[in-house]
């Protein structure tokens, strides 16, 4: 049976109407559909019996799928399998009208519950079919046309829940495009401005030293040609760094892992640091001997040099320590300096690609990507970087790797070269 | 007598590569690294000519381009790395007299300066004037701060703004319309309450008695002008 659609809730009578007018609180104040309903199925059971409610929506495919479904009364005590109606939500769904069926299970000469009145009614915002919902009630009595007044009028307000949630959903999609949109422009704006800028050097002290109408004396024109050089390197190093972090946010940059020893690998690391940086004062403090890591030397060098490199930049007269340690399962590394710090609402951006510290901007050359490299490559490695800063004491970053199984709780032979660290033996 | 530029940019290297080349040139160089700066610099020592680059902290060049047009008409070359066209229309319309993109050659921006200087010669001299004064009011043009006897008084940059078109056009009357135009932009012309708000606004912070007020005074049934004074 299909029922004419009636949907003037001025007919109701005053009973129903004041669940009516509860209903519309209700729905005004909750904005979960689950809550929404639960309230909804409270609220209607005194002036509306029924055994079971349930909510189907449209699936992805072309299917509808129950979104909510509760067992009331006697439905409680019923096969729940048999009570759901499946047949008039779709029968609902395809017609877009409200419909009324019975349904006469096993058995249904000897138990009265065993017939199944069904209501299905279409869940609409303007002409689109959000859903249905579906009613039932076990044993009867059939739904009378007042009942089906009322229960249009809740589909009617479920359908607006739908509907409110529906917006929702499409103005938050909306904000994240337009959050990636503007994070592609700012991308393609810094990327143009870095690049610009050392090739602006090079091509207008270039041209300065080719003046023909003027010779620079020999002091100036080696200030220039080391401005040009320098220059060269700096863009060198922004396209390597752009390639490598398009690498490792794409995955495709190679990774070579092997076990690394990493006392002998950080001690490594400060001879070099040291040659390269003569005023950077690198304290190594090895707690723990007997870690290794499965790491790709390379890149792991890469971060560290990248760190110590950074407390060279941004904590000039600072001493730096270097230090290994172990936490349960876990490598840690600490490059620790007592330089200036970082204020406190940049630590949460440090490793966003192309962020800077406004205020180490202008004073100090940097891409923004080093620190954005640096934890995507510990990230390839399975591993954490952190980063924990007091201003006016210092900044400590923090590097947890996850250590060799094999290697752990094992100590080293004592015969075994210290300074070997991509071979070391377990 | 030298011809002064001011030279305005962030980045040391750009400052130290204008002022090799300009002052193998002859001339002397002025340097600022924000538009703040640059402001100042106009004002205090009227330069003949200001090469303004435009990403900058603190104020950047359009900003900076905008301020120095209310009180000098002294020549600026925008040189950015901005090179789209709607950023070199934007710096023309603030007032820029040239623009040169980045990177650019040693050679190119030699012949730019020349070219601008010469036209400016033939133009006439800087006009610059950094103090208005209008009876117990003052007005400081270059840091675009308004004082009542003595006394800084807080405007908002529609105030300000508002303020600055009567100045500008001393002893004239302005049409609400044209103010609005000015003030507010095209799609206000028509918006006169918002006119009769500021304009009292400004009186109640400017006038001794806003209700007969010797500074913005209306002429009913054709605008508002700041009447020349009688010192």
């Amino acid at each position: 049976m299909i029922v004419s659609e009636i949907t003037d809730p001025g007919t109701l009578p005053p009973k129903e109407l004041e669940a009516v007018y509860a209903i519309a609180r209700a729905v005004g104040q909750s904005m979960n559909i689950d809550m929404a309903l639960d309230e909804i199925s409270l609220l209607t059971r005194p002036v509306f019996i029924f055994d079971s409610i349930i909510l189907y929506l449209p699936t992805n495919g072309n299917g509808l799928e129950a979104a909510y479904a509760r067992l009331i009364g006697r439905g409680q005590s019923a096969e729940g399998d048999q009570a759901w109606g499946e047949s008039i939500s779709n029968e609902t769904f395809q017609t877009g009208q409200v419909i009324m069926r019975s349904e006469k299970l096993d058995g249904w000469e000897t138990d009265r519950l065993r017939t199944r009145y069904y209501l299905g009614l279409p869940l609409r915002i303007r002409e689109e079919l959000m859903g249905t919902l579906v009613f039932c009630r076990f044993g009867g009595p059939p739904y009378t046309p007042e009942q089906i007044h009322l229960a249009e009028f809740i589909a009617a307000h479920v359908a607006q829940i739908l509907g409110h949630k529906q917006l929702i959903e499409r103005v938050g999609n909306l904000e994240a495009e337009k959050r990636l949109d503007q994070l592609q422009k700012d991308f393609i704006a810094t990327i143009s401005h870095e690049l610009n800028t050392p090739l602006g050097f090079i091509k207008g002290y270039a041209t300065t030293l080719l003046r023909t109408d003027i010779n620079w004396d020999e002091t100036t024109r080696r200030e220039f040609l080391t401005i040009i050089d320098e220059e060269a390197d700096r863009l060198r190093e922004l396209i390597d760094n752009l390639l490598d972090s398009s690498r490792l946010q794409s995955g495709t940059l190679p990774m070579q892992f092997q076990l690394v020893r990493m006392d002998s690998f950080l001690r490594d690391i400060t001879v070099r640091a040291s040659s390269r940086y003569k005023n950077l004062p690198i304290q190594l403090d090895i707690k723990k001997t007997d870690v290794r890591c499965q790491a790709d030397p390379t890149r792991l060098a890469q971060v560290l040099e990248n760190l110590l490199s950074n407390a060279v930049k941004y904590a000039p007269d600072a001493n730096v320590t270097l230090s290994l340690d172990t936490s349960p399962g876990k490598v840690h590394i600490a490059v620790q300096d007592n330089g200036p710090g970082i204020a406190p609402e940049h630590q949460s951006h440090l490793f966003g690609r192309f962020f800077r510290a406004p205020e180490d901007a202008s004073k100090v050359r940097g891409t923004g990507l080093g620190l954005f490299i640096c934890r995507q490559i510990i990230n390839a490695h399975g591993g954490e970087i952190t980063v924990e800063s007091t201003v006016g004491v210092g900044t400590t970053f923090h590097i947890y790797l996850p250590m060799d199984e094999k290697c752990e709780n094992k100590g080293i032979p004592k015969e075994e070269d210290q300074n070997d660290y991509q071979n070391p033996r377990c | 007598m030298t011809t002064k530029i001011l030279v305005v940019d962030d980045e040391p290297r750009y400052i130290r590569l204008m002022e090799a080349n300009l002052i193998s040139e002859g001339y002397q160089v002025l340097k600022a690294t924000n538009g703040q700066e640059a402001v100042e610099m106009v004002a205090e020592h009227r330069p003949n000519l200001v090469l303004l680059d435009i990403m900058m902290p603190v104020l950047d060049g359009f900003g900076a381009c905008e301020r120095i047009r209310e009180f000098s008409n002294v020549p600026i070359i925008v040189v950015t790395a901005k090179g789209e066209e709607r950023d070199r229309v934007r710096g023309l319309d603030l007032g820029a007299d040239d623009y040169i993109v980045k990177p650019f050659s040693a050679t190119e921006l030699l012949a730019r300066v020349r070219s601008v200087l010469r036209r400016a010669q033939v133009s006439g001299s800087v006009f610059q004037q950094t103090i208005f004064k209008h009876g117990n009011l003052t007005i400081d043009f270059a840091r675009a701060e308004v004082f009542r006897d003595e006394k800084m008084v807080f405007l908002s940059a529609t105030e300000y703004r508002l303020l600055l078109q009567l100045a500008r056009n001393l002893g004239q009357v302005l049409p609400s319309e044209q103010l609005l135009v000015d003030v507010w932009g095209p799609e206000y012309h028509e918006d006169k309450e918002i006119l009769w708000v500021s304009i009292s606004r400004l009186r109640q912070k400017l006038e001794d008695d806003p209700r007969n007020p010797i500074h913005i005074v209306t002429r009913p049934g054709l605008g508002y002008i700041l009447p020349p004074l009688q010192e």
